[in-house]
């Protein structure tokens, strides 16, 4: 058992992601009418005829069928976005009871295997499926000369190894999507016959690590992932629900051919799951919503509208989903193997990260606001015996780059897996050290940033990317209109690194919205309470 | 059909209770209250409980039920205050509730099902060729137990048999998916077919009987990868095109989707030569609930819907194959040919099924 049981710092990690996505739904879809909750993190008690949902984020997109079953069933639902894994912690610890009344995930087989969590839920009901697929560009499947319908997982192995496919895909720790292609690849990789083994796995461990080159965009989730990659433009491919791939092509014209590799696939089957905590009530409202979801209506609304697959027989999937079969491919049927695969793939397989911290020590930080940060830094950081994704991944290069009139320092340590106790000490010392003095150079500090990322560190071949933690408005140094014409001339490949800036006491969300916006990062909250700031930091792992 | 339940579960729900208590009294068949009872079911009894006309045929009788699904062996594992009955799929479970609940007399079991494990045709033809299954017709077959668990002994694969290489689905390790054994019962049950064929037709109920038959029962369980814990889930998944191309099922789900006049397009229902049926059976747990359970029972018009819902009412096999007459395709209604083979004791089953996760 590698996963620790849910903290709080999980807890308010998903607070945090509601908030990011609730403006991320506000800006793309310029006020749909979506009823918004000023304070979506907080407790809210059961309220007859509205269930409390812990549902997977790519759910958003069901907004029109469940605003449809409110009104034919009177049954309302308030959803919490979260990831896969995050839930599966939350109620496995118990900590979900009585805050929630339901969880709408992709899948529930993550779920399933944690231990606590069988008697804690109950009324599992398939309501749609959408295989994890790959969503290729259409002159790179006529460059690969692909028959999209009888592409293999070997084939697009030998892609990435000739360095004639890039693709993006979502961390498999924070993200159903990511995961289910996880074993995907790994099934198809080692050849497994049956549901994957430690063996298997092991097996697979050389052409996996050559798979996971070709992956240049990685996200917390599979929104992001999205926009990142028609940003980008110079990726070849995106590993995604096919219902994702598809409704980018009709909303964004973004002509990805849709394959399913013809050597299998791992489908989500979106079971709508009551919690045996829930009350009476909210039970014969989840019975009503999903009598109302299974029946036909919902079944044709759901597939037209979100290119998800109908499970009643009497409903034909929408037009553009392929109807030939594939395998399915068994998820593993025991913890180890999950959670193996997801070590293994964390710390060994994928491109390793660069990671820089440039953080606000300036000397409206004293006290309480530096020494939530400091403890913030310590919880990330994480040690030896963090589980995965608790701590700095294996051959990761952590730089903190305390500033405040000016960057103060730059403390670079790459996490060596035969170092990796020291290295992790020596991280959460420097985070003990800082201290607060000195205005707020905001923008000059992200140059330095960029600069230090530019001289080639530990690995040209990684992840970069970069956290900016401040509490206040830029004072001096560079202006932002600077740190525009900077950025702007930078070389494509340094462009390529987002700022991912938290939102803290009394820094200025426009200021740092326009850096997220230029950079291509994405902004996050930590204004809530006082475990908000955990959890951004948290959050943004899954981004680097 | 199912849209208008959802419509009459919601009138229900704003408040047409008491609209529900008046058209009762209306009907003039009771002139009691409607008593509302609650139980915890199996998942495939779900649609039969939320289907209008069950709602109204009860609610003549003076009852409004409300219920929730549970795996048949979760449901020891559940809470059950203020619920007034629990509805698993067999007797096993039954008995463990009854006992611990300590419920007087024999539960009453309204209807069965047997356990059919459910093909696309590309599948069930590969099966044939194979000698693993023989078809009648093109919807409808006969797994044939022994050499099917012979080729899971041996961990076939598709490739490795005639005429699955036509087929881009039929790749890897031949498998029927069922459900946790440890949870639900349709998986417990498979391991009570097969540990009865793998037993030398005998049925397991000593260790030295676990033990010979675990080899087996694991590996048809650890190929499976995570299992789902009620048979609607791989049912639904089936029948959305993806998972398994053979999973574990009642024949009731099939049943009741034909017996809808829904498109199965190219489903084929193989019933394995020996097979386990699935006793339903109501274990009252208040008066009200043991009055359900007598209504479920002796009630024409509820058994008459419980055959709508593709169950098999007890003692009156007529009422079934009457109703399913169109459909003889898929179903073999007489099971000709089908052995029942019985089922071990609750604790006989759990070894089984716990050395089979293990």
């Amino acid at each position: 058992m590698r996963r620790k049981p849910a903290g709080v710092r999980r807890l308010s990690g998903i607070g945090v992601l509601v908030a990011a996505l609730l403006a991320a739904t506000a800006c793309t879809s310029g006020g749909d009418g979506a009823t918004r909750d000023p304070d979506p993190g907080a407790d809210i008690p059961y309220r007859e005829g509205t269930l409390r949902v812990l549902a997977s984020s790519e759910l958003a997109d069901m907004r029109g069928v469940l605003d449809q079953a409110e009104r034919k069933t009177g049954v309302k639902v308030r959803a919490t976005w979260t990831g896969t894994l995050d839930a599966a912690e939350l109620i496995a610890s118990g900590k979900a009871d009585g805050k929630y009344d339901a969880v709408w995930l992709s899948s529930n087989d993550y779920l399933r295997l944690s231990p606590g969590v069988g008697e804690r839920i109950t009324n599992e009901t398939p309501i749609m499926s959408s295989p994890v697929a790959l969503g290729v560009r259409t002159e790179t499947v006529r460059r690969l000369g692909w028959q999209p319908d009888e592409v293999t997982w070997s084939q697009v192995h030998q892609a990435v190894v000739a360095g004639k496919l890039t693709y993006g895909m979502t961390d498999p720790v924070r993200s159903n999507s990511g995961f289910s292609a996880l074993i995907s690849v790994a099934s198809g990789l080692s050849g497994a016959q049956a549901a994957l083994t430690d063996a298997d796995v092991s097996r697979a461990k050389g052409k996996l690590k050559e798979f996971f080159t070709g992956q240049k965009l990685t996200s917390g989730s599979s929104g992001w992932l999205a926009t990142a990659y028609t940003r980008r433009g110079s990726v070849d491919a995106l590993v995604n629900y096919e219902s994702v791939l598809l409704s980018m092509n009709r909303d964004s014209g973004t002509g990805l051919t849709v394959i399913r590799p013809k050597d299998g696939v791992v489908t989500a089957d979106y079971p709508f799951t009551l919690l045996t905590s829930a009350p009476q009530d909210a039970r014969e409202s989840g019975q009503a919503l999903t009598s109302y979801l299974r029946g036909a209506e919902a079944q044709k609304a759901l597939t037209e509208q979100t290119f998800r697959r109908p499970v009643v027989p009497s409903v034909p999937p929408a037009a553009g989903l392929a109807t030939d079969k594939r395998r399915e491919l068994p998820f593993p049927g025991s913890r180890s193997v999950a959670d193996g695969l997801l070590d293994a793939y964390e710390n060994q397989l994928r491109r390793p990260s660069r990671t820089v911290y440039v953080l606000d020590t300036s000397g409206s930080m004293e006290g309480e606001r530096l020494s939530r940060l400091k403890d913030a830094l310590a919880g990330l950081t994480g040690t030896d015996e963090s589980a995965t994704g608790e701590r700095f991944r294996d051959r990761e290069e952590v730089t903190l780059m305390p500033f405040g009139s000016e960057v103060k320092k730059v403390l670079s340590h790459t996490v060596d897996p035969d170092g990796r106790a020291a290295a992790l000490d020596a991280i959460r010392a420097d985070a003990r050290a800082l201290s607060a003095s000195g205005d707020t150079a905001i923008f000059s500090s992200l140059q330095e940033a960029y600069s230090h990322l530019g001289r080639s560190g530990s690995g040209a071949d990684a992840f970069t990317s970069i956290v900016l933690m401040t509490d206040g408005e830029n004072t001096t140094g560079a202006k932002a209109a600077d740190f525009d014409g900077f950025y702007a001339k930078l070389p494509p490949d340094r462009r390529s690194t987002p700022v991912f800036p938290i939102l803290f006491g009394d820094s200025d969300r426009a200021e740092l919205e326009h850096i997220a916006e230029l950079t291509g990062g994405r902004l996050f909250d930590a204004t809530g309470g006082q475990e908000s700031l955990d959890g951004a930091f948290e959050e943004i792992r899954g981004y680097q | 059909m199912k849209r208008i339940v959802g419509i009459f579960l919601a009138v229900l729900l704003i408040g047409g209770v008491a609209a529900a208590v008046v058209a009762g009294r209306e009907s003039q068949v009771s002139d009691t209250a409607t008593k509302t009872v609650r139980g915890v079911i199996g998942s495939e009894k779900a649609e039969f409980f939320a289907d209008p006309d069950v709602v109204k045929a009860l609610d003549e009788h003076g009852f409004s039920v409300k219920t929730e699904t549970s795996g048949s062996w979760a449901m020891e594992e559940l809470t059950l205050d203020g619920t007034d009955f629990a509805f698993p799929s067999s007797t096993a479970p039954a008995d463990e509730l009854a006992d611990k609940y300590q419920v007087p007399g024999t539960p009453p079991r309204p209807f069965y099902s047997p356990l059919v494990v459910v093909a696309h045709r590309s599948a069930a033809e590969v099966l044939a060729r194979n000698g693993l299954a023989a078809l009648d017709g093109e919807s409808r077959g006969t797994l044939r137990m022994g050499p099917y668990l012979e080729a899971a002994r041996k961990e076939r694969t598709w490739q490795q048999l005639k005429g699955a290489s036509a087929h881009a689905e039929l790749t890897g390790t031949v498998f029927i998916a069922s459900t946790d054994p440890m949870t639900s019962n349709s998986g417990a049950l498979y391991l009570a077919a097969a540990s009865y064929v793998d037993n030398g037709g005998k049925v397991v109920s000593d260790k030295a009987a676990v033990a010979r038959t675990a080899p087996l029962l694991k590996q048809l369980t650890v190929v499976q990868g995570a299992q789902q814990t009620s048979s609607d889930a791989p049912f639904r998944d089936f029948i959305s095109g993806v998972g398994n191309p053979l999973v574990l099922v009642y024949e009731s789900q099939v049943a009741s989707v034909l017996l809808q006049k829904q498109e199965v397009g190219d489903l084929v229902v193989l019933y394995p030569d020996t097979t386990v049926i699935s006793d339903h059976t109501l274990v009252p747990l208040t008066d009200n609930g043991r009055e359900l359970g007598a209504l479920l029972t002796t009630d024409t018009r509820l058994r008459e819907l419980a055959v709508r819902h593709g169950f098999r009412p007890q003692g009156a096999a007529a009422e079934f194959t009457t109703a399913t007459a169109p459909y003889q395709a898929f179903l073999n209604q007489r099971l000709t040919g089908v052995r029942q083979a019985p089922v071990p004791t609750t604790e006989w089953l759990h070894a089984m099924a716990q050395r089979a996760r293990s």
